[in-house]
């Protein structure tokens, strides 16, 4: 998982750079400091909500099962905001629809990423020796492994499926959060708190609960909201394989697959999908880069 | 004594290299041979019938245990043979070395391109960080990298090949059919690819020197010699700021050649990725092999080079310790 | 009074080595020196109304704990503070005046009249650039001189800190050099460009004791060679009786004590000045006894409390230290100190 957003909010040089004397503004009152946070925060809290609570409040189409009759209609029109597809779905409710997908998707691959790998990858480092070296040489596999083939093997062995999307996307977050919870615990076994709680007689697993795990889990964090763009775009990357959630169910990415075609006539049908996706994506970005700023001087 | 510890360095990495070599292509194995149909099924067709399938299998030695075919795969790929395609009868190498050049090149100009861009565009931004360049820089790039890499394909496609015309949408030309055809036809696909990565790089390479000018005490000691601002940040943020990007891009390689599969769909260029999706499509073992494990190797090697660069270029490892 | 403090001169003697020297011009001309540092809604007074001189050939020593603004005022000398930083006062540099001045002016006062030492010989060095370029960029930066004859200075000056095998050490690199060694490379580069003043920011305390000794005695006869003005910043009193003439003991950003190196030493006045005495280890003492170290810890200076800002570590301290902040006056001639009741003179002083 390549993308991991380097810090935006670097502090300003320690050298006078700038005019000898000059000052620098920075908005004082309390709100506007946390603006970085509270945008983002705001635009996925409300993301969330349109995916997963509106469609059940809200008069929203189904996704799926439309009328040919009603193919191609235009957006603007009533009931059809976003028009149709050419199969007759209403778009709005399947960028709903495929937006909470998405999200189910990104957040269990992160979650169990986050989990499964953070676990894995601060054992590793914590235990040193063997145990180090061959965890990370199964790591190295998994990295090295192609996991498209995986993926594409697993769709078609066991059909295709949000299930077994998530498990194909695994592949790439597991490996990816064991190699930055290691290397954040090779760092922390090293201070000298950590030295006193061993020599104090603290249990390992006391001290991997209590010592390290709070310490490594804010970047384990950001890490993770970094990375739901990102494993957000792959989910849509499989889907153009028809890896992805399988149709008629709709997903962002073969939402877009399925315009691909027609792009030139009906470029909505690619359009849309892709502004939800890039806001999204966005958002999560800014968001994890706005945590990263205030949590990496911890 | 120089270089003994750069060589004990590529000496641990190929003795961890080969086990992950090994590892990756028995697990592809056995992934293989666990889907549910199997070549002979594949290139029969559905109206075969159960003997013709059982010849077939016999033919291709399919119906031997996993471990004694994987075994004698590994011995052939020893001796240099990686076999045939079930489905074309085209040696496993020809098929590389078709295949591989195409996406070989097209990463290469894609890293190229974003890497040629990286560094400028970073050192303006840390010049006078929070400035307006670096205000700029940071929005596009946060803007860039948010963008999903084939839905930029695809608006680039509509922009300079359907309605402009510059370029072309899908197709590949050879080098020997003419060099500027050739890099037209990789531009498009380049782009999508590199203009992410740009984006990533240049916010890593521009925190890590905002980094090394705001933490580091030679930095201070340069100033205080009386060194201008860009002395400064060239001569001595940015060489030691290369080396954190040079670790990204040299780790990133892996997970490039994954993105690289999308790209060569959308644009339809023969590369590897391609080659592999039709292979286990038909369930062409070898040739699933073969590509698996070169990948694997370039992954490995590209690691390899990484490190070796950075034995090259950061005298602490050259030169060792020779002090008193 | 004896201190017994170790010495570092070749010959032996023992009592501190400062005010032997006469004055040249003065060269460093601090006058009420403020520095504030505004960031996210603080407000920190790092240095509050410092003032001090040094001539040429003399040095001066700028004594306190982490937190005091000894290293935030010689920063500001050179302008080397980042831009949440506001420097207001006088600072006099040769009769100009530096505070103010553009970036592209101060550029050619750093490294040619005014050079710093700083603390840590291992960050201090670009590990990635050979010691020999290191040098000369800090001769070419200020004079046009070609590759050859900048590299013969460079060895010039590598010999005069008496690092041996000086032409090879001149294409190495910094981390191929132990510390001592690297801390001479870290003095060359500061004398590189022929400073007049020379700024030491705990030029030796990342360093061994013995390599310590060795660095100050080389400092000193640089001086004495090239008639520089030095002003040493350090925690280390001991340090200060050894090798300077005037001695100022800052303290939460103020000046709290300053006088010539004996009659401070004499005649200490300002309680702080005289707990640092105290702390230092000697040799008549009574074995086996705790160290007297001065209880507490110093304040933060985004929160001073009202009056002295050692009252609440202060012996002596009364009421009135409490509630206003004493006075920084001329107490006897050259003597100057902020107290209310200084040590050895009316009131109750502590032993």
């Amino acid at each position: 998982m390549a993308a991991q957003l380097p810090e935006a909010d670097a502090q300003v040089p320690s050298i006078a750079l700038a005019p000898a004397g000059a000052e620098l503004e920075r908005p004082r009152r309390g709100w506007l400091r946390q603006l970085d946070v509270l945008v983002p925060g705001t635009i996925i809290a409300f993301l969330l909500f349109l995916f997963f609570v509106w469609p059940i409040i809200g008069p929203v189409g189904k996704p799926t099962g439309g009328n040919i009759l009603n193919a191609n209609i235009q957006p603007w029109s009533p009931g059809h905001i976003f028009g149709t597809d050419p199969v007759g779905n209403d778009i709005w409710s399947r960028i709903l629809y495929g937006g909470r997908n998405s999200i189910e998707i990104a957040f269990s691959v992160q979650f169990i990423g986050l989990v499964l790998g953070g676990a894995v990858g601060a054992i590793a480092a914590y235990w040193g020796g063997v145990v180090d070296m061959v965890l990370m040489r199964v790591l190295d596999v998994l990295i090295a492994f192609p996991a498209l083939v995986l993926a594409l093997a697993i769709a078609e062995s066991l059909g295709p499926s949000k299930s077994h999307t998530i498990l194909a996307l695994c592949f790439f977050s597991v490996p990816a959060f064991a190699r930055i919870s290691r290397a954040a615990t090779l760092r922390l076994r090293e201070r000298p708190f950590m030295l006193a709680a061993r020599l104090s007689g603290t249990g390992t697993g006391r001290i991997l609960l209590r010592h390290i795990t709070p310490n490594v889990l804010p970047q384990l964090v950001t890490f993770a909201l970094l990375g739901m763009g990102v494993i957000i775009i792959l989910e849509g990357a499989l889907s153009f394989f028809g890896l992805g959630v399988p149709p008629p169910n709709p997903s962002w990415g073969n939402m877009i697959f399925e315009g691909q075609g027609i792009l030139s006539a009906e470029p909505r049908l690619v359009l849309v999908p892709s502004a939800f996706l890039f806001i999204t994506v966005l958002s999560f970005n800014l968001l994890g880069d706005a945590l990263r700023s205030r949590w990496s001087s911890v | 004594m120089t270089g003994s510890p750069a060589l004990r360095l590529i000496g641990k990495r190929l003795a961890t290299a080969i086990p992950v070599l090994w590892g990756v292509t028995f697990l592809t194995f056995v992934v293989i041979n666990r889907l549910p149909t199997d070549a002979a099924q594949q290139l029969l067709g559905v109206n075969a019938t159960q003997q013709q399938i059982e010849e077939l299998r016999q033919k291709l030695n399919l119906d031997e245990p996993l471990f004694s075919r994987y075994f004698s795969w590994l011995g052939d790929v020893l001796s240099g043979n990686l076999g045939r395609s079930f489905a074309s009868d085209q040696t496993v190498t020809s098929i590389l070395s078709e295949r591989l050049p195409v996406t070989l090149e097209l990463l290469a100009y894609a890293l190229i391109v974003s890497l040629l861009f990286t560094v400028p565009v970073a050192v303006l931004a840390a010049r006078r960080p929070n400035g307006i360049v670096d205000r700029i820089t940071m929005t596009l790039s946060m803007l860039g990298l948010s963008m999903a890499n084939y839905v930029l394909a695809l608006i680039l496609v509509y922009i300079f090949a359907v309605q402009l015309e510059w370029l072309p949408a899908i197709g590949y030309v050879n080098p020997s059919d003419g060099i500027w055809p050739f890099i037209k036809s990789l531009t498009l696909p380049a782009i999508s690819i590199g203009f992410p990565l740009f984006c990533f790089y240049t916010r890593l390479l521009r925190a890590d020197i905002l980094e090394q000018m705001q933490g580091e005490d030679y930095v201070v000691t340069a100033a205080a010699k009386g060194a201008g601002p860009w002395r400064v940040l060239m001569r001595h943020a940015l060489p030691n700021s290369l080396f954190g990007l040079l670790t990204v891009v040299g780790l990133n390689i892996g997970t490039l050649i994954g993105v690289t599969v999308i790209i060569e769909s959308i644009f339809a260029l023969p590369g590897i990725g391609g080659a592999l999706l039709e292979a286990i499509n038909n369930r062409d073992i070898l040739v699933v092999q073969g590509i698996v494990l070169v990948l694997a190797v370039v992954v490995v090697a590209a690691n390899l080079i990484t490190d070796l660069l950075y034995a090259v270029l950061d005298p602490r490892i050259r030169y060792g310790r020779t002090a008193s | 009074m004896e201190l017994g403090v170790t010495d570092h001169t070749a010959s032996v003697e023992t009592e501190p080595q400062g005010g032997d020297r006469p004055p040249g011009a003065p060269l460093l001309e601090l006058r009420d020196v403020r520095v504030v540092f505004r960031q996210g809604g603080l407000r920190v007074v790092a240095v509050d109304g410092l003032s001090y001189t040094v001539s040429a050939g003399r040095t001066l020593a700028l004594i306190g704990e982490s937190g005091s603004g000894k290293t935030v005022s010689s920063r500001a000398v050179l302008g080397l503070l980042p831009p949440t930083a506001t420097v207001s006062g006088s600072i006099r540099f040769d009769g100009k005046e530096l505070v103010g001045i553009s970036e592209r002016q101060m550029r050619r006062y750093r490294g040619a009249s005014v050079a710093m030492v700083f603390q840590d010989p291992t960050r201090s060095l670009n590990p990635t650039m050979r010691i020999g370029a290191q040098i000369t960029e800090a001769i070419r930066v200020h004079q046009k001189v070609d590759g050859k004859a900048a590299k013969a200075r460079a060895i010039e000056l590598l010999k005069l800190v008496r690092l041996p095998a000086a032409e090879q050490r001149f294409v190495e690199y910094p981390h191929q050099l132990s510390g001592g060694m690297r801390q001479r490379v870290v003095i060359a580069i500061a004398l590189a460009a022929n400073p007049k003043l020379l700024i030491a920011d705990e030029a030796t305390t990342a360093l061994d004791v013995t390599t310590q000794a060795q660095i100050m005695e080389l400092l000193r006869d640089l001086q004495h060679k090239l008639g520089m003005a030095m002003v040493m910043i350090s925690h280390d009193l001991g340090l200060a009786a050894s090798f300077a003439d005037e001695v100022v003991v800052m303290y939460a950003g103020r000046a709290v004590e300053q006088a010539p190196t004996r009659t401070l030493f004499a005649n200490v006045r300002m309680p702080y000045t005289k707990a640092l005495l105290d702390a230092i280890p000697r040799v008549e003492r009574p074995p086996h006894q705790p160290l007297p170290v001065v209880p507490g810890r110093p304040p933060d200076l985004a929160a001073l409390p009202a009056g002295c800002p050692f009252a609440p570590r202060c012996p002596s301290a009364r009421d009135l230290c409490r509630e206003s902040a004493p006075p920084f006056g001329e107490g006897e001639p050259g003597h100057r100190w902020a107290c209310w009741y200084p040590c050895g003179s009316d009131g109750a002083a502590p032993s």
